[in-house]
C-alpha cells in the first residue's frame, strides 16, 4: 500500500481503475451466471449467439469508438466509472462538462480530473438512488407517472432539452466553430435514407467534422482572437 | 423449473442488489480519492461541493428518463433485468434494442410489449443483454491508461504562446490547436449529434411512434433550452450571481422540459405532433 501511496494520483487512478473494470466485468457477468443457477436452467448458446450477432457489428464497434472518443474528455477516473455505470453520452458526459465549467478547470488538468471524477461518481451514486428508489418504493405508480399523458411530452423530449441547454454555454464561447458541425450534421440527416442514423454514429461524424472544421479555423487564424 | 416462474422474486431482486451494490460501492471509492485528492491540490471546498450539488441536481431528470427505460421493458422482462442493466454499463439508447433482438433470437412474439414466461428465453436475455454491452470493459483496461497519457502529453507539449516570430506571422501548432479547441471541438461535435437529431432526425420506421422525431415539439424544447439558457447565463454574469452558475444547465434542461409539455397542450390541432421527417 505505502509503495501505491508514493505513485502520482493519476497512475494510481489508473490502477484502481483497471481493477474496478474488471471486477465489475466479472460481477456484471455473474449476474446472468446467477440467474441459470437461481432458475435451473441452461439456454441455448444458439440463440445467445443469434442474440449477439445482430448486437456485436454494432455495439462492440462503438464500445470501441467510445472508449477512444470518451477517455480523453472524461479524464481518467470518470473514464472507468464511467463506462461501468453508462449512459455516458446522455448522463455522465454532459454531466461532467458542466461540474469542469462551473468549476473554471480545463478537462486536461489535475483539477479538471478530480472535478470530473467528483461529478461522475455523484451522478452514478445519484442514477442508483434515483432507479433503486423508484423501483423499490415508485414501481405500483411509476407505470402512471410514465404514461402519464401530462408529463409523457417531458420525458419524450429529454435528450433536446438536455443538450439544448448543455450547448448554449458552448454556443456562447465558442460559436464560430459551432456551426459548421451541425450543419454537417443536419445535412447528413437529410441526405435520403440517412434520416434514421443514430446518435452514436452522427456522433462521430460530428466529431471528425467540428476538430476538422477547428482546425481549418485555427490553421487560418480565424480563431486568433478567441480567449480561452 | 418449468412453465411459468416469477420474474420478480425475492432471489432474483437479491441478485441484481449484490451487482448494483458492488458498482455503487466503486463509486463511492472513486468520490472519496477524488474528493480527498481536490482538498490535497488546495481546490476550493466550496468548488468540490458545487460539482457534487450540481452534479446530482443534473442527474436527477435523466435518471427520472432512465427509470421510464426500466419501467418501459418493464412489461417484458419485470424489472430486475433492466434495472440491472440500465444501472451497469447500460444506455438509453441500446438497452430496449438488445431486448429486442435476444427476444427474436429465442423467438419471443410480441418483442417487450409481451411478458417473457419461459425461466431459460429469460436466463437467455439475460446473457444476451449483458454479453453486448460488455465489450468496452473488455478493452477499457488496455487502452485507457495509454490513450489518457498521450492525450495529456498532446495537450501539454505546447502551451499557447504569443509567439510572433521575426517574420511578423503568427504560429499556429497542432499543440495550440489541442490546448485551445480539441476538447471544445469534440464536445461540440457530441452535443450537436443530439442537437442535429433534434432538427432533422427521423423517428423509427418499424414501430411508428409519436414525437420520436424531428418536429415542432423538439425544435421548440430545443429553442427553449438554448435560448434560456443564453439568457440566464448573461443575467448570471451580469449581476455576478457566480454561485448560481453550474445549475445554469439543470434550470436550462427543466424549464424547456416544462416548455414542452405546455406546447403540447397548448399548441392548437396536434401542431406540436407535426414531425417533418416522420
Amino acid at each position: 500500500m505505502a509503495k501505491n501511496n508514493n505513485k502520482p494520483y493519476i497512475d494510481r487512478v489508473h490502477s484502481w481503475g483497471r481493477i474496478s473494470s474488471v471486477t465489475a466485468l466479472c460481477a456484471l457477468l455473474m449476474f446472468p451466471v446467477a440467474i441459470c443457477l437461481y432458475l435451473d436452467v441452461s439456454p441455448d448458446i444458439k440463440f445467445i449467439l443469434q442474440g449477439l450477432l445482430k448486437l456485436i457489428p454494432t455495439y462492440w464497434t462503438v464500445a470501441v469508438v467510445e472508449v477512444l472518443v470518451y477517455t480523453p474528455m472524461l479524464g481518467a477516473g470518470g473514464t472507468y466509472l464511467s463506462f461501468v455505470t453508462g449512459n455516458i453520452a446522455n448522463l455522465k458526459l454532459p454531466c461532467a462538462i458542466n461540474a469542469m465549467e462551473g468549476a473554471k478547470v480545463k478537462a486536461n488538468s489535475e483539477e479538471g480530473e478530480v472535478i470530473s471524477t467528483i461529478a461522475i461518481a455523484t451522478s452514478s451514486i445519484v442514477t442508483t438512488a434515483v432507479l433503486a428508489i423508484g423501483i423499490i418504493a415508485f414501481a405500483p405508480f411509476l407505470d402512471s407517472f410514465t404514461n402519464s399523458p401530462l408529463l409523457q411530452p417531458a420525458f419524450k423530449m429529454v435528450l433536446p432539452a438536455l443538450f439544448g441547454a448543455l450547448g448554449a454555454g458552448y454556443f456562447i464561447k465558442h460559436w464560430r466553430i459551432s456551426f459548421f458541425p451541425i450543419i454537417v450534421m443536419v445535412a447528413t440527416l437529410l441526405i435520403p435514407g440517412m434520416g434514421g442514423t443514430g446518435a452514436s454514429t452522427l456522433l462521430f461524424i460530428g466529431i471528425v467534422a467540428s476538430v476538422g472544421g477547428a482546425l481549418a479555423m485555427h490553421k487560418l487564424g480565424w480563431l486568433d482572437n478567441v480567449k480561452e | 423449473m418449468d412453465g411459468t416462474f416469477n420474474n420478480g422474486s425475492l432471489g432474483l431482486y437479491l441478485i441484481a442488489g449484490a451487482v448494483i451494490l458492488f458498482v455503487l460501492a466503486q463509486s463511492v471509492f472513486f468520490l472519496v480519492k477524488a474528493w480527498k485528492q481536490g482538498k490535497k491540490l488546495g481546490l476550493d471546498k466550496s468548488k468540490l461541493r458545487n460539482a457534487v450539488t450540481s452534479s446530482a441536481l443534473f442527474t436527477i431528470p435523466s435518471a427520472l428518463s432512465v427509470l421510464a427505460t426500466v419501467i418501459a421493458l418493464a412489461p417484458a422482462l419485470g424489472l430486475v433485468i433492466p434495472w440491472v442493466r440500465l444501472s451497469v454499463i447500460g444506455n438509453l439508447m441500446y438497452e430496449t434494442t438488445a431486448a429486442e433482438a435476444a427476444m427474436e433470437a429465442f423467438g419471443h412474439e410480441g418483442g417487450i410489449a409481451n411478458a417473457v414466461t419461459d425461466p431459460t428465453v429469460y436466463a437467455g436475455i439475460a446473457w444476451v443483454m449483458t454479453l453486448g454491452i460488455c465489450f468496452s470493459l473488455i478493452i477499457l483496461p488496455f487502452l485507457a491508461k495509454p490513450l489518457h497519457k498521450k492525450f495529456m502529453a498532446a495537450s501539454n507539449k505546447e502551451k499557447p504562446a504569443e509567439d510572433t516570430p521575426a517574420d511578423g506571422k503568427k504560429k499556429r501548432t497542432i499543440g495550440e490547436f489541442i490546448n485551445k479547441f480539441a476538447t471544445p471541438a469534440i464536445f461540440i461535435g457530441l452535443i450537436g449529434a443530439f442537437i442535429a437529431r433534434a432538427i432533422a432526425g427521423q423517428g423509427s420506421t418499424k414501430t411508428p411512434e409519436e414525437l420520436d422525431g424531428a418536429g415542432v415539439l423538439s425544435v421548440c424544447t430545443l429553442a427553449v433550452a438554448v435560448i434560456f439558457s443564453i439568457v440566464l447565463e448573461l443575467i448570471v454574469k451580469k449581476l455576478k450571481l457566480t454561485w448560481l452558475e453550474p445549475f445554469i444547465m439543470p434550470i436550462g434542461m427543466i424549464v424547456a422540459m416544462i416548455a414542452a409539455i405546455v406546447l403540447y397542450n397548448v399548441l392548437p390541432n396536434g401542431i406540436a405532433l407535426i414531425e417533418w421527417r416522420g
